[in-house]
């Protein structure tokens, strides 16, 4: 049963409407999580792991552990002038920070974030979950596009443009690298594919090592993880962004509120990567003593704080070298693992 | 990447925590001027040498001192005029720690630049003592009092 | 089998074995050189303005000046007068100097651009500050000062006081349509600067980009110009001028900056310096190289690593080190001030032992931090992706562009003021010279971080001197007079290795405690003119790794 599904039961009515709530109020709860995991780790967090990995201290002013800082920053964020420069393409320019923000936010739909007090937090899961997740996820680069073009700013035309080239070069490998593990679990529901790797792989010593796909073909999980890294724009694939070559790449000319919905957008998007690293390569909300939730929060900071640690220690690819690697080396990489897996899979059943 | 992570875990920082733990200065450190007038002959040395003008000495005319002004923001903190002065009457501090809202604020005159602070009690004459030698009374060049 | 002795050099016209024979070349110039003039470093030939290029490229072709250090303008009562500053790349030690006098009503003289490219912006420079006007110059505009401004500050009848009124008209206005060429080209105008992440200062990049890669790139400089020149024509020998050279190249390469002062003031003025002195010189100018190669490093991982690298707080924590000797030195972290004419200004501070070992410390850690640096810069595939082969500066280029220090050293041209003009310690000292010769981001790079070895070994020995020098003979500071008054029309170049490259001072004494005519040779400023060089064609990153490889300081460009 999905969350929807438990919260529209619990109403009085039935029918459209009650799912229409129950969905609606579903949605609510787990996007109200996200911001404050957002807020938590994108404001406080980073700052701490960047200090760490360069032997400072950050943040330690403000409350315990300067955990404070979240406040004045979003009271900084919110109450700075909205700038709007000149000849920008107004309605894109408002729509593109919000089109990316909510792209993001539209794959955690179907991302089965385990149970909590045996509620399970899956808002929906439909049959079609993982072609789902990929299709949201990859709407942000129309946002990101129209952010670039409609700045009136040739740095942040020069990022959309980035942006859009990346994509498109590792969009594809992404995908064909998830199809693989879809041959595994022969489903594209989600929730199936966690299941799947519920199974035991091996028995060590009496401590069963359960089938994740990262266990059963870790070179995928490899190539995932990296079209990943290039997908949520880090290091060293962070040429949309670039600061120190087009200064912050598409949005140079978005400040206040506009500005937060982008950085939001980002950090979700790292989110969502990390969630469906978690759900298709490392068995999604599994895990012992804890609950599944907490698991899953676990992993997805895990994926988090390896794009925080590419981004401290790995330089950044040129924008031609880019592609290069995504078209000649991903994609063929991807597919030759994609024939490969249909190969093994074929033998074994 | 296994060097960024090894200092990540290694959990040293070199990290100054300012207002709390002062950091350490030389003795040698060239911070804000102090004046001594019970020192100061008014032999106008220090306004000579300086490179950019920053100190203004008003004396009447049986060279009497009258005012001793200098401009702190101004200064380049080169320390000729400490190193001109014969009796010692100027010398840089170690005292770092000064502000002013407005740039007359760091215009000081005589008495200010009294009573500004030795910093953590460092009283720099002590540590530069040893090179003083070198400067005074030496040379075969006609020395320029006023 | 050759029957030439490999040993012996070939000879230059004009070279002997024991340096540059005046005369031979006074013949080779023939009737180019209508007179001769004698200064301090070098013999200087007065040539028409008219045949500047033809007596220039007579030297440079034949007797194999080839580097023109500087070009120095100034005005007489009677006369402008423009000098060039020739030696060679294989011995900088054969100078000599081209004088090419023009008269006060038409300061009009040929442009040395074609035989020297680097002449293009020291002339305009001129141009800019004194007014001298280059026949056949390519792009005779202001260079530092903005295209508005009204006389030329270092001429002699310029009017300090005259209010520079600029009307709103002509201000460029950020505004307008920009596409450089033609509406049907396909190229892009881009300004990078002055305020960008990564121009290391106030510097403006013009860039015409075709897609995202650079087709043409002219620097602007100028926004941090101060006319230091002019500072330090106000300032008197032996005290005031000293404090500047630290706020040339500010980036702790301080003592370097002011050893250039100190070696042309006392060669000119005769000034012996004690050896203790200059030990102490030797060493604390290669903390502060070591400092300056420190940030050299860190600010390009910035470049090319992003803004949120590792390796830049690594490397500001090992300059850290220097700088908190630097400042038990000296007294201060950056504004060092410390030498003077005829030493230095403090004996090492007490208690010694402390100081040396603190120095050992660092040096006995150095080499682990460096393989440290290593396995995190220069192992690093990506890196080498992004650093091999961009930025290509041909030896050639660099020569002509007279380029120096790591870039030329990167670029194979085995140059370095400290070995081929010995001064201070060093010639005492064993170090070598680094050279590599890939040409590229990742060579200059990489004779940086060797360069800090070298650095290393050379405070190493000087400590083991200091420690066990006598003590009776710790002299710190000759006796120099209190006003050094030079002999009127007493000119001098001279140069030092600075930080970024070959530092050079040029003065002309008039007889007063002050300098008629005070000039510096800014490493930077030569080494920035080859940036279109290296980028062109290449993409954006490039071009950001190339600036950011040349480590350039806008101070001293900009002067």
């Amino acid at each position: 049963m999905t969350f929807t599904e438990t919260i529209s039961g619990l109403l009085p009515i039935a029918g459209p409407i009650s799912d229409f709530i129950g969905g609606a109020v579903a949605s609510l709860i787990i996007v109200s999580f996200l911001m404050s995991l957002v807020a938590v780790s994108g404001i406080w967090g980073k700052r701490k792991i960047t200090a760490a990995f360069t032997d400072r201290i950050a943040v330690n002013r403000h409350g315990p552990f300067g955990l404070l800082i979240i406040v004045a920053d979003a009271v900084r964020l919110l109450s700075k002038e909205l700038i709007v420069p000149e000849g920008v393409d107004r309605p894109a320019w408002d729509l593109g920070p919000l089109v990316m923000a909510s792209s993001a936010l539209l794959g955690f739909a179907v991302i089965p974030m385990g149970t909590l007090f045996g509620l399970n937090l899956q808002v929906a899961d439909p049959q079609a979950g993982l072609a789902y997740v990929f299709a949201t996820a990859s709407i942000a680069s129309v946002g990101l596009v129209m952010a670039g073009y409609s700045s009136n700013n040739k740095y942040s035309m020069l990022g959309g443009l980035r942006a859009v080239a990346q994509n498109l070069a590792y969009e594809i490998p992404l995908v064909v690298t998830g199809v693989s593990v879809v041959l595994f679990a022969g489903s594209l529901q989600l929730s199936e594919i966690v299941a799947q790797q519920g199974q035991t792989l091996v028995s060590l010593g009496g401590v069963a090592i359960p089938s994740w796909y990262a266990f059963v073909n870790p070179f995928a999980f490899l190539l995932f993880m990296v079209a990943n890294l290039a997908e949520v724009g880090r290091n060293p694939f962070d040429v949309p962004e670039a600061p120190t070559e087009i200064v912050a790449g598409w949005q140079t000319e978005y400040s206040s509120v506009y500005f937060v919905l982008c950085y939001l957008s980002e950090f979700i998007h790292i989110f969502l990567g990390g969630a469906i690293i978690a759900t298709i390569f490392l068995g999604g909300p599994a895990g012992p003593f804890l609950p599944g939730f907490v698991w899953m929060v676990i992993k997805i900071l895990a994926v988090y704080l390896f794009t925080q640690w590419a981004r401290s220690a790995i330089p950044r690819v040129r924008i031609d070298q880019l592609i290069e690697i995504g078209w000649k080396g991903m994609l063929v990489l991807s597919f030759a693992n994609l024939v490969l897996t249909a190969v093994i899979v074929g033998v074994i059943a | 990447m296994g060097t960024t992570m090894k200092h990540a875990l290694g959990g040293e920082t070199f990290t100054v925590e300012y207002p709390e733990e002062t950091p350490e200065v030389s003795p040698r450190f060239r911070g804000v001027h102090k004046f001594s007038q019970e020192r100061c002959i008014w032999c106008r040395q220090c306004e000579n040498v300086c490179p950019n003008d920053t100190i203004q000495i008003v004396t009447d005319d049986q060279r009497n001192g009258e005012q001793y002004n200098l401009h702190i923001g101004q200064c380049i903190y080169c320390r000729l005029c400490e190193e001109v002065c014969p009796v010692d009457a100027i010398l840089l501090t170690q005292n770092f720690e000064f502000t002013g809202d407005t740039k007359d604020d760091l215009a000081y005159n005589m008495e200010q630049l009294q009573n500004v602070p030795w910093y953590k009690d460092i009283d720099p004459l002590a540590s530069r003592e040893p090179d003083r030698g070198g400067w005074i009374g030496e040379g075969e060049g006609e020395v320029d009092y006023q | 089998m050759s029957l030439e002795d490999p040993t012996k050099p070939e000879l230059d016209a004009g070279e002997t074995t024991e340096g540059v024979d005046y005369d031979a070349l006074e013949s080779l110039l023939g009737e180019y050189a209508i007179g001769r003039e004698s200064h301090v470093n070098a013999e200087a030939f007065v040539v028409r303005p008219d045949e500047v290029q033809a007596a220039l490229e007579l030297l440079r072709a034949e007797a194999g000046f080839d580097h023109c250090s500087c070009v120095t303008a100034q005005e007489y009562e009677d006369r402008y007068e423009s000098i060039y500053h020739l030696r060679k790349y294989d011995d900088p030690t054969q100078e000599v100097g081209v004088v090419v006098p023009t008269s006060r009503d038409d300061p009009v003289s040929e442009s040395a651009n074609e035989v020297y490219r680097t002449a293009d912006w020291h002339e305009r420079e001129a141009y800019d500050l004194v007014g001298i006007e280059y026949d056949d110059h390519p792009d005779l505009r202001r260079i530092l000062l903005p295209e508005t401004w009204q006389g030329h500050p270092l001429s002699l009848d310029y009017d300090q006081e005259q209010p520079q009124v600029v009307e709103f008209s002509e201000h460029a206005n950020p505004l307008k349509e920009d596409h450089s060429g033609d509406a049907e080209s396909d190229t892009m105008f881009l300004n990078i600067g002055p305020h960008h992440p990564a121009t290391h200062g106030v510097l403006h990049l013009k860039t015409t980009l075709d897609g995202e890669q650079i087709a043409d790139v002219e620097s602007d400089i100028g926004y941090l110009h101060r006319c230091e020149e002019q500072i330090c024509q106000n300032g008197t020998y032996r005290h005031q001028i000293m404090p500047y050279p630290d706020r040339w190249d500010y980036i702790s390469a301080g003592i370097l900056n002011e050893w250039a002062y100190a070696r042309a003031a006392e060669d000119m003025a005769d000034i012996d310096v004690p050896e203790y002195a200059q030990v102490i010189r030797t060493m604390s100018a290669e903390m502060c190289r070591i400092a300056s190669h420190m940030l050299a490093l860190a600010t390009f991982a910035l470049d090319i690593y992003g803004d949120f690298t590792a390796i830049f707080m690594y490397a500001m924590k090992d300059r850290e080190i220097m700088q908190n000797l630097l400042e038990d030195l000296t007294g201060q972290r950056l504004m060092f001030n410390y030498l003077r004419l005829g030493g230095v200004a403090w004996d090492l501070p007490e208690p010694r032992e402390d100081f040396f070992e603190q120095t050992r410390d660092f040096l006995d850690e150095l080499p682990e931090k460096l393989e440290e640096y290593h396995n995190m810069i220069t192992s690093n595939e990506i890196f080498q992706l992004r650093c091999v082969n961009t930025g290509v500066l041909g030896p050639d280029v660099a020569k002509s562009y007279g380029a120096t220090g790591p870039v030329a050293r990167g670029s194979g041209v085995d140059y370095d003021i400290r070995r081929d003009d010995p001064y201070g310690y060093y010639d005492e000292l064993d170090w070598d010279v680094v050279t590599e010769q890939g040409c590229d981001n990742y060579s200059r790079v990489l004779v940086r971080m060797r360069e800090v070895e070298e650095s290393a070994k050379i405070i190493d020995q000087c400590v083991d001197l200091l420690e066990e020098w006598p003590e009776e003979e710790r002299t710190i500071q000759s006796n120099v007079p209190r006003t050094l008054k030079p002999e009127a029309d007493t000119e001098i170049y001279r140069s030092v290795e600075g930080a970024k490259g070959e530092l050079g001072i040029y003065m002309r004494a008039d007889g007063t405690d002050k300098p008629a005519r005070f000039k510096i040779r800014s490493p930077c400023f030569s080494n920035l003119q080859t940036l279109p060089e290296m980028s062109q064609g290449e993409y954006i990153p490039d071009l950001i790794a190339s600036l950011g490889s040349l480590d350039i300081v806008l101070g001293e460009v900009d002067r």
